[in-house]
């Protein structure tokens, strides 16, 4: 249970201020997940994660995100729903150096996902839920699969509630369960794409007047590539 | 000619399909249907009757009865509210519909609170105007279906209650079947009279405990803050749901354990979902200690307390107060053989034939036809209640169970009754001793733990 | 008397709801900067006009029964819950659930209003210029939901007796819900909504009328429903 964020910057000109235009957006994200935040920042060569627990904006501050710049990013605010208030269990994950995944939601059987990955000789490193989706998700991309046909695959998969925010080195996409009952809104410009929990976490961004907003429907991927 | 009796050999029941559970597949068979009914779990369960006191002898000295005072004073609700519940016993009386309990039995139950100085809650249905004027400290829920909740009621209310769950059935919405949606009681709900009443599982509004913090600053922020905010929860994943509850901004924290009663539910639901009160009233209370808020988040407990014993029990684990449901309603008559109208008793055997039971056994509640006049929304039926005589019944009953209490915190040596503790107990079931954390009668083990 | 000024930067939500409830009818008040604030103006029994300048959060005009609440913006997530009397006009989009519950009062949406719209509707009157997301009317008890524009899948899931009118396209009805005739009363009340709301584009007499089919008001062992 949480606030997410995330934005997938089109115009190159924008590129230098990702992070001065997602620290603010993760910052009104706070009261959804006071436990914990991190962000994952995609510069076109590698991807960064820092998370910690606390308020967002100190870990911000402390490891200088709105002066990192990258052509996107995600982020996310922690409310501790089944497991450990801890940097291990914040989010977001990393299955592959590449692959970011938030998440806001409760997903109702993620230890028979679990167990299935541990016979793939996929392990997870802490009890957390969106680790074992994280995990599903790498698994089935590092199988050749393509970002939006795995997140179908975790319709399949995965059960209960969740809207799910997945970044690779190229991709940045979108999903919600079937009941679509955790909040998303995504906001569309010439110039970005920008998904968040709530619409006032967008509403600092350049040109939002003009954006086509909308609220991802249930089971289907929304999906941008570079 | 009588047939000769069969042997006992030839009458060798089976456990796994004996003939209850014959009966059930049958019916099941018949009416493609599963069964709805009322009361709760019948199945045997670990309570708190698997644990006894450690009262004083030598090494602790106990309080005279009577003359030594027991203080048994609870205040709910302190955490961020201005106002919050001050109780002169910390058992109270916990939310039943108007729907599912006639007119007659709100007031009485509401009577009852007020003459021992605690307080009753509305239920799946809204407020009645007779209710508020019975009950002086009366606990508003808030619940999915949001039958004739409003902010007028809202703010006449003394303290408001989220409902998220019902230990009776956690993770399920109500019903009321269509023989109980009155004309009055359609009204009050917004529905169509006489229609089969499924309440939704979820609330319409928010889902989750992010929102919920949101939804609890809307309801202080509609009554000014004044007005302690409780969350009800089922008792299954206890720890997690207690502190995110806390999270979300709760004062108290209500843990519903799998006894606890309703007025119609499916069968299933009753006899296999959540966990009984015994393990959850530990789980919740160690959850309030790990986040540091046992002195400031109060835990109210239900689920299946009937006696004295129960609610020493329940506080000793951890609860600052309990809820009873089912009891009262036994108190006020439910299940007794007679009804009495004028001095007289009449015998209501035939009409619990008439159900397919016997007094002692009904759980019929789902029926509307409740011979004593408590579940039901019948003009005959519920005039066999006199909320008067009904209220000094529960009141008196209200009352053994707060000397019942004070008895056995006297006994330990305690002035007052939230100064019972887990230490004053042990367990008699290796069980109990597993689920409330503490040793098994004669011995120091506690399973789990050294 | 000129409009009392409330600045979302200055105060808290506490201070605004208690300014906007000491005020008289007929006052009129303007919330400045909310910049997603949830819980703006809700519990307001008093007869006044609120204008909350600017995209605003959760539960905006909430429990309110007297007031004129227009924002000039996005709202969050039930806009409008449980409404009793007076009015809600949202100039932007409204989030999920917009009027859950309501019992009474008129939610207005410019723009569109996101899943399970009108959801457990008790009465109230929810007219929407745009889209609908999917499950909206979800148990919709009494009342009236309006969309001006297209509705997501499962319309009316379980509807009792509110009535929806849709005047663009229907993904998919829910449960128990059903398509019917419009009657010559049903014109007449969307003509009479569509005015109010001021949507010049809905057409009256061609919205496509939806209620309940009433095969769920009955636990029938028979019939063959999912339980």
């Amino acid at each position: 249970m949480c606030g997410i964020v995330g934005l997938h910057l089109k115009n190159a000109e924008l590129y230098p201020r990702l992070g001065e235009l997602l620290v603010p957006m993760l910052d009104c994200m706070a009261s959804r997940g006071p436990d914990s935040a991190g962000v994952a920042l995609h510069d076109g060569h590698a991807m960064h994660v820092v998370k910690d627990v606390g308020p967002p904006v100190e870990i911000c501050v402390r490891n200088g995100i709105a002066e990192r710049g990258g052509f996107q990013g995600i982020g996310h605010t922690r409310m501790a729903t089944e497991s450990a208030v801890t940097t291990q269990h914040s989010h977001p994950f990393a299955p592959t150096p590449d692959m970011a995944v938030v998440h806001n939601g409760s997903f109702s059987n993620h230890a028979t996902v679990r167990r299935r990955l541990a016979r793939h000789g996929i392990g997870c490193t802490t009890d957390n839920d969106t680790e074992v989706a994280s995990r599903f998700i790498g698994h089935q991309v590092a199988g050749g699969a393509d970002l939006a046909d795995a997140l179908r695959m975790v319709l399949k998969e995965l059960d209960g509630f969740f809207t799910l925010l997945v970044t690779t080195g190229t991709q940045f996409a979108v999903l919600r369960d079937s009941f679509a009952c955790k909040p998303a809104v995504i906001a569309e410009t010439d110039d970005y794409v920008a998904v968040a929990s709530e619409y006032h976490a967008l509403a600092g961004l350049p040109g939002i007047g003009d954006a086509r907003v909308f609220e991802p429907v249930p089971e289907e991927v929304y999906a941008w590539t570079r | 000619m009588a047939a000769a009796p069969l042997p006992m050999d030839a009458r060798r029941p089976s456990h796994t399909f004996g003939p209850q559970t014959i009966a059930a597949i049958q019916r099941m068979a018949e009416e493609g249907h599963y069964e709805i009914r009322g009361w709760g779990a019948k199945r045997v369960l670990p309570t708190f009757d698997d644990l006894v006191f450690l009262t004083a002898s030598v090494s602790r000295y106990p309080l005279e009865g009577y003359r030594e005072r027991c203080e048994t004073r609870t205040v709910l609700g302190a955490r961020r509210a201005s106002r919050p519940l001050e109780l002169d016993i910390p058992i109270t009386i916990a939310g039943m519909s108007f729907g599912a309990l006639s007119a007659p039995a709100k007031i009485a139950l509401g009577r009852a609170a007020t003459a021992v100085g605690t307080s009753t809650t509305t239920g799946d249905g809204g407020m009645s105007e007779e209710e508020r004027a019975a009950s002086h400290l009366l606990v508003y829920q808030c619940l999915p279906s949001r039958y004739g909740f409003n902010p007028a009621d809202l703010k006449r209310a003394d303290a408001i209650e989220i409902v998220i769950g019902q230990g009776a059935k956690p993770g399920g919405g109500g019903m009321l079947l269509g023989q109980k949606v009155s004309d009055r009681v359609a009204a009050m709900r917004t529905l169509p009279a006489g229609i089969d009443q499924r309440s939704a599982s979820r609330h319409p509004d928010w889902v989750g405990p992010d929102d919920l913090r949101i939804k609890i600053e809307e309801l202080r922020e509609a009554t000014g803050w004044e007005k302690p905010v409780y969350v009800k929860l089922g008792a299954t994943r206890v720890g997690n749901d207690v502190k995110l509850a806390v999270a979300a901004g709760a004062d108290v924290v209500v843990v519903d354990g799998m006894q606890g009663g309703t007025g119609a539910s499916q069968d299933v639901f009753l006899e296999h979902a959540g966990i009984p009160t015994l393990a959850a009233v530990r789980l919740a209370a160690e959850a309030l200690r790990e986040l540091g808020v046992e002195d400031e988040v109060q835990l109210v407990v239900s689920g299946g307390i009937r006696t004295g014993a129960d609610v020493a029990k329940a506080l000793a684990l951890g609860a600052t107060a309990v809820s009873l449901g089912v009891a009262p309603l036994i108190a006020l008559g439910c299940n007794g053989r007679t009804w009495v109208r004028d001095g007289v008793a009449h015998d209501a055997t035939a009409d619990y034939r008439a159900l397919g039971t016997e007094p002692g056994y009904c759980h019929h509640m789902h029926t509307g036809r409740c011979p004593v006049g408590i579940a039901t929304q019948d003009r005959d039926l519920e005039a066999r209640l006199d909320p008067e005589a009904g209220a000094r019944r529960v009141a008196n009953y209200l009352r053994s169970v707060t000397m019942e209490l004070t008895t056995m915190a006297r006994a330990c040596g305690k002035s007052d009754v939230h100064n019972l503790e887990p230490e004053d107990l042990v367990a008699l079931t290796v069980e109990a001793a597993a689920m409330a954390q503490v040793p098994l009668a004669g011995t120091t083990w506690i399973p789990g733990r050294s | 008397m000129d409009p009392v000024i409330l600045d979302c930067t200055q105060l808290s939500t506490r201070e605004i709801n208690a300014a906007l409830g000491g005020l008289p009818d007929g006052a009129a008040a303007r919330v400045m900067a909310p910049w997603g604030r949830h819980n703006l103006a809700v519990g307001l029994d008093n007869r006044i006009t609120v204008r909350i300048e600017g995209n605003a959060g959760y539960f905006i005009g909430g429990l309110c029964a007297g007031p004129d609440v227009v924002v000039d913006g996005f709202v969050g997530w039930s806009v409008a819950e449980n409404l009793m009397r007076g009015t809600v006009r949202v100039r932007g989009n409204a989030s999920e659930c917009a009027g859950a519950s309501a019992h009474g009062g008129t939610l207005i949406v410019e723009g569109d209003a996101s899943s399970r719209a009108g959801i457990s509707l008790k009465g109230g009157t929810v007219l929407v210029a745009g889209d609908v997301g999917h499950m909206s009317g979800f148990m919709a008890q009494a009342g009236i939901l309006l969309v001006g524009g297209d509705a997501g899948q499962a319309l009316g899931d379980s509807l009792y007796e509110t009535v929806i009118y849709v005047g663009g396209s229907i993904a998919s009805l829910g449960s128990d819900a059903r398509v019917e005739d419009l009657t010559d009363d049903d014109v007449l009340t969307v003509k009479r909504l569509a005015d109010r709301a001021g949507f010049e584009h809905i057409d009256p007499g061609n919205v496509t009328r939806v209620a309940s089919a009433r095969e769920l008001y009955h636990f029938d062992a028979l019939a063959g429903q999912r339980y």
